[in-house]
């Protein structure tokens, strides 16, 4: 079945050479749609020296829009003046689909309001689990009703997620695909040799903040090293609570027993995760955990904290839930000490890689994509009533800036007819043409 | 990979799973919502259902505290306008000390004498002294500032404390109470003092300015005491109380000038009556929202 192409624009404010699970998310997904024959560009503000166009794998081309990084990678929430360069880089590269991630990022809001205003197909992806009751919250959520009140679709990675989008949204929820995060399996492959399994190592990779549950692993730490004479952890992390697990260290006297690598480099991590056979994750909250993914690919059997979509994750034969409290963690722990000669990591790295695969979720992906092409297309007109729903002032306020933003459009469209953009060519690069015929699309 | 695959019809598709590992679900879109969507959703699990009348009783205490002020106020006004001299102010002073020390007495049933003179006393004695000795200080404060902006900062320091002030009562250092107190409640401390501080600055004679201090301080330092004790005492009594200081109060205000006391009126009747109305009115509209989405909370304490 030869399905049609799409060109794809993929917008955050996270991406190479920031490290982080939404900028492999981009990065992997926009390579698995390249294989299957859709152009995909990527917009992304400037770090640092890094600003322009520059090309990546497989000729994934990234636009580095020259803004300067505000508060924790965003760029500064400008609105309107970003129409302009959106506008550009979607009549060069003839984009059908603008595809959004991450809803703590300006750059994606804007983006998709300006995508939307002139009338673009618009997909947004959201990776994150968030609350509702204190502030910052409120605002987020205020801020996607508004992108989501008039998205084509929306993706969220687990139905937790998907439940959590739904609510904070209000779209109704045959708009949400839920389609999970994957690991590149062929980059964590288990030890050749596996470590001796007289004594257990337990490995913990995460920052080291309350939010990943860091006082979890004070707490823990101590109980499981008295329990268990054979028990030795490896811990990996840098944060503002690494104080006090090191105080922990040396108030019970575990130097030899728990070892602190300090930030491990995203290329090492494999190597650490490899050296250990239990992989613990105590976060407090989690819409997908990648690095639990990480850690089956490479053979670890897993206990982590029943939180968020990590139920989801994986079978029950992987992993091992504990409620986020410590006497609970310690008891899931022995269980997995148990379970640990049953546990093969040639076979559990196998499964992996039925269970997740990238290609699938780009498949999966185009099926998204081609269901937004089937949204009817009104003209910002007829939708723009949708913003009044947002709330009883928002509404209004969203209303009014819809219309200034079509009036802008209007404007640029008069001073800056499309006609004289010039239209981007397609790069056929060797080794794609070669193995699949490629629709002239001039 | 366990698929529950029916073994008797092939037409009967696979049952829906909330997992996201496999791929896509056989026999469904990923778009598929099912009946167990938001199963695991809790609304309004912590919310208090609050009953009018109880609201009410509850914002007593707080027109209490406010006809306190009102009547420190009060003292204020008749002080500089030399109505009270500073012989009687002194009878004030002490008779409101030695009031103070007998409702301690009668509703701390676990406080004896001996620990009352130990604790209290020497304290008491201790600051007392300390005052009139730097008493000279505070007279000659603000010579230099003109009487408007006096004023004028005096009144907005009262509304700052009154707005700041922990009508809650956590921060009470009472034998048996509780925890650290709020930035808030130091602030309001912190306003109150120096409004007395400014209106004592303004009198003519050491002794004024020493009787002023004590009385203002008095108040503002112990009253939240005073009334705290009497509250946990008996609930009977601290509402007859609350209610003939109501009265007085108004009294008094009458007799200095009619539209204040028209003002403090329609005050005690807004926090009395209005806001609770008000307040079980809107509750009508709170919608809390739970799930297994929330961040987990922690049940052991947090080191920081």
């Amino acid at each position: 079945m030869d399905r049609k192409k799409h060109r794809i624009m993929m917008v955050s404010d996270f991406f190479y050479p920031n490290f982080g699970g939404v900028e492999n998310h981009i990065y992997y997904l926009s390579q698995c749609l390249l294989k299957l024959g859709h152009k995909v560009v990527v917009v992304t503000h400037a770090y640092g020296n890094r600003s322009g166009v520059r090309y990546m794998t497989c000729g994934l081309k990234v636009y580095y829009v020259p803004w300067r990084p505000f508060v924790m990678q965003n760029s500064f929430p400008t609105l309107f003046p970003s129409l302009p360069i959106i506008r550009t880089i979607l009549i060069r590269e003839r984009i059908t689909v603008v595809h959004g991630h991450q809803a703590f990022s300006t750059l994606c809001h804007e983006a998709l309001m300006h995508s939307r205003t002139m009338g673009y197909r618009v997909v947004f992806t959201d990776h994150s689990l968030y609350g509702f009751s204190d502030a910052g919250s409120i605002h987020m959520n205020k801020v996607l009703q508004f992108t989501l009140a008039d998205v084509s679709q929306a993706i969220c990675v687990s139905h937790t997620s998907k439940e959590n989008t739904v609510l904070r949204s209000g779209l109704p929820p045959e708009k949400v695909f839920v389609i999970p995060n994957v690991v590149d399996t062929a980059m964590f492959k288990p030890a050749v040799v596996q470590p001796s399994r007289s004594e257990i190592v337990i490995v913990v990779i995460s920052r080291l903040v309350y939010r990943k549950g860091a006082d979890l692993l004070v707490e823990v730490i101590p109980d499981v090293c008295r329990l268990h004479p054979n028990v030795r952890f490896i811990v990996g992390g840098d944060g503002p609570k690494r104080v006090w697990l090191e105080e922990m260290r040396e108030k019970h006297s575990l130097q030899d027993r728990v070892e602190m690598l300090g930030a491990v480099p995203h290329t090492q991590v494999r190597s650490v995760l490899i050296s250990g056979h239990i992989f613990l994750n105590s976060s407090l909250t989690e819409a997908f955990c990648i690095a639990i993914l990480e850690a089956a690919s490479c053979g670890l059997l897993t206990v982590s904290t029943r939180v968020g979509g990590v139920p989801e994750v994986l079978p029950d034969d992987m992993i091992i839930l504990a409620e986020p409290d410590p006497g609970d963690m310690v008891l899931a722990i022995e269980r997995a000490i148990s379970m640990l000669p049953k546990v093969d990591p040639q076979v559990m790295h196998h499964w992996m890689r039925e269970l997740y695969n990238w290609h699938d979720v780009a498949k999966r992906t185009e099926i998204v994509y081609d269901h937004a092409l089937k949204c009817p297309n009104q003209n910002l007109l007829e939708r723009v009533s949708r913003y009044l729903y947002c709330g009883v002032w928002a509404g209004k306020l969203f209303f009014l800036v819809m219309i200034v933003d079509f009036l802008f459009w209007r404007l640029l469209e008069l001073w800056q007819p499309a006609e004289d953009i010039e239209e981007m060519p397609d790069l056929t690069l060797p080794h794609i043409s070669n193995k699949e015929t490629l629709q002239e699309t001039k | 990979m366990d698929h529950h695959l029916a073994s008797d019809s092939p037409q009967v598709r696979p049952r829906w799973r909330k997992v996201a590992y496999g791929g896509m679900q056989p026999g469904f879109d990923d778009n598929h919502t099912d009946e167990s969507f938001l199963e695991g959703m809790v609304m309004n699990a912590n919310v208090v259902r609050r009953d009018m009348l109880k609201v009410m009783l509850d914002s007593v205490s707080i027109s209490e505290y406010l006809c306190i002020v009102a009547l420190v106020v009060l003292v204020w006004t008749y002080t500089l306008e030399s109505t009270i001299d500073e012989n009687r102010l002194l009878c004030i002073d002490v008779s409101l000390l030695v009031l103070g020390f007998l409702i301690l007495l009668f509703t701390q049933e676990k406080i004896s004498l001996s620990i009352l003179v130990h604790h209290y006393f020497l304290n008491i004695s201790f600051f007392i002294m300390g005052l009139y000795v730097l008493a000279p200080i505070y007279q000659t404060l603000t010579r230099s500032i003109s009487s408007d902006s006096i004023w004028a900062l005096t009144v907005s320091l009262l509304v700052i404390h009154l707005f700041l002030h922990d009508y809650s009562e956590s921060t009470v250092n009472a034998p048996g109470a509780l925890k650290n107190p709020a930035l808030t409640s130091c602030i309001s401390v912190n306003a109150s003092v120096v409004a007395s501080v400014f209106i004592a600055s303004r009198l003519p004679s050491r002794l004024h300015v020493f009787a002023i201090m004590l009385f203002s301080l008095q108040v503002f330092l112990f009253g939240p005491l005073v009334t705290y004790c009497i509250k946990k005492y008996s609930f009977r009594l601290h509402l007859c109380f609350s209610i003939s200081l109501m009265v007085v109060t108004l009294s008094f205000v009458y007799m200095l000038h009619c539209l204040l006391f028209v003002l403090l009126l329609s005050l005690l009747v807004f926090v009395n009556v209005v806001c609770p109305y008000w307040l079980i009115r809107i509750q009508e509209y709170k919608f809390e929202i739970n799930g297994p989405w929330d961040e987990a909370k922690l049940c052991f304490a947090i080191t920081d």
